[in-house]
């Protein structure tokens, strides 16, 4: 698959993600297997791993959010979503959720931002 | 990022990929909003550790409506830039600062994209104010917490501040600041003014 193609070609037609919950700031990076990929055996039918998604394991080694992997692949983010959302769940890559989603206060939260950015001020 | 003109020029093409440190656990962000050219890239430029990054969404709506002309019910389909950011917070916690057009054909893109956000940053140019009208009124409809951002571009008009917030109608808990886009200390000054309200706020909600 060389050159430009239609962004639903490369998701099998599809614009959702299978995952609803993967945000734009969700980090994202490939599981350690054999090259990074599930076996065979663990793909559902209509999923085959296609260049894109081999090209988001080969970026994602180290974590880098949703949004960067858009950027870095010069895919659009509904796309990539799609594709993340694939190899999450082949549990090819672990994916970090946003962090305000109950687990910390957002007062306490606040605060850490706020010391952070007064840190690097 | 010298003069106002480039306050929209396309961010850098990425020059490879910045990972985060393997112990960070989650992200957090912050939107930076309003309308064309008025410095959201280069206030996401100041603030951020990475060069700043452009991705797209391509935003698909029924055309129905008052935009629907045809009557054939056709979709339209729509490619929104937003220039991005990243500021390492702590070994733990990243900070995303996505620049996100303020216009009202860009709306169907705000539910997923304010999803999660501590707030909004929204800037406003003192020569042209009524081009942020839009956006301030739909931070107000969603309840998104935020702050209006007074760009001071070198022949920015200046105003009394309750001149300037009637003239914007925002209410008084919407704090008004003003920095200059292209300088980072102005920008980080910015950003921390926005955070230390945000927590002011949520202390004053805990209270009973």
């Amino acid at each position: 698959m060389n050159g430009p193609v239609r962004p639903y070609v490369i998701t099998g037609g599809r614009s959702r993600p299978t995952r609803t919950d993967l945000a734009i700031e969700s980090l994202v990076s490939a599981l350690p297997g054999p090259l990074g990929l599930p076996e065979p055996p663990a793909l559902p039918e209509h999923v085959l791993l296609n260049r894109e998604h081999r090209r988001i394991l080969g970026l994602c080694h180290s974590l880098l959010s949703v949004a960067e992997v858009a950027a870095h692949l010069g895919l659009p983010l509904g796309v990539v979503k799609v594709l993340v959302g694939d190899l999450w769940d082949l549990g090819a890559v672990q994916v970090l959720p946003p962090v305000p989603q109950a687990e910390r206060l957002p007062t306490t939260l606040l605060e850490e931002v706020l010391v952070g950015l007064r840190q690097l001020r | 990022m010298a003069s106002a003109n480039s306050a929209e020029a396309p961010a850098s093409r990425p020059s490879g990929p910045q990972y985060l440190p393997s112990s960070v656990q989650g992200a957090v962000k912050i939107l930076v909003t309003g309308p064309f050219g008025v410095g959201k890239t280069t206030l996401v430029g100041s603030l951020s550790e990475i060069t700043p990054l452009r991705t797209e969404e391509t935003m698909t709506a029924a055309s129905s409506g008052v935009d629907d002309l045809t009557g054939r019910g056709d979709k339209t389909t729509t490619t929104v830039a937003l220039d991005f950011g990243r500021i390492t917070l702590n070994s733990r916690l990243a900070l995303y600062l996505f620049g996100t057009p303020g216009q009202q054909r860009f709306w169907p893109l705000w539910d997923d994209l304010s999803r999660g956000a501590l707030g909004a940053i929204a800037m406003v140019d003192l020569r042209r104010p009524d081009e942020s009208f839009d956006v301030l009124g739909r931070l107000e409809e969603q309840r998104i917490p935020f702050a209006v951002a007074v760009n001071t571009f070198p022949d920015t008009p200046s105003y009394p501040e309750e001149e300037l917030r009637s003239a914007l109608d925002v209410l008084p808990e919407v704090p008004i600041l003003y920095c200059d886009a292209r300088d980072r200390r102005q920008s980080y000054d910015l950003l921390i003014d926005f955070v230390d309200h945000l927590h002011r706020s949520s202390l004053l909600e805990l209270q009973p």
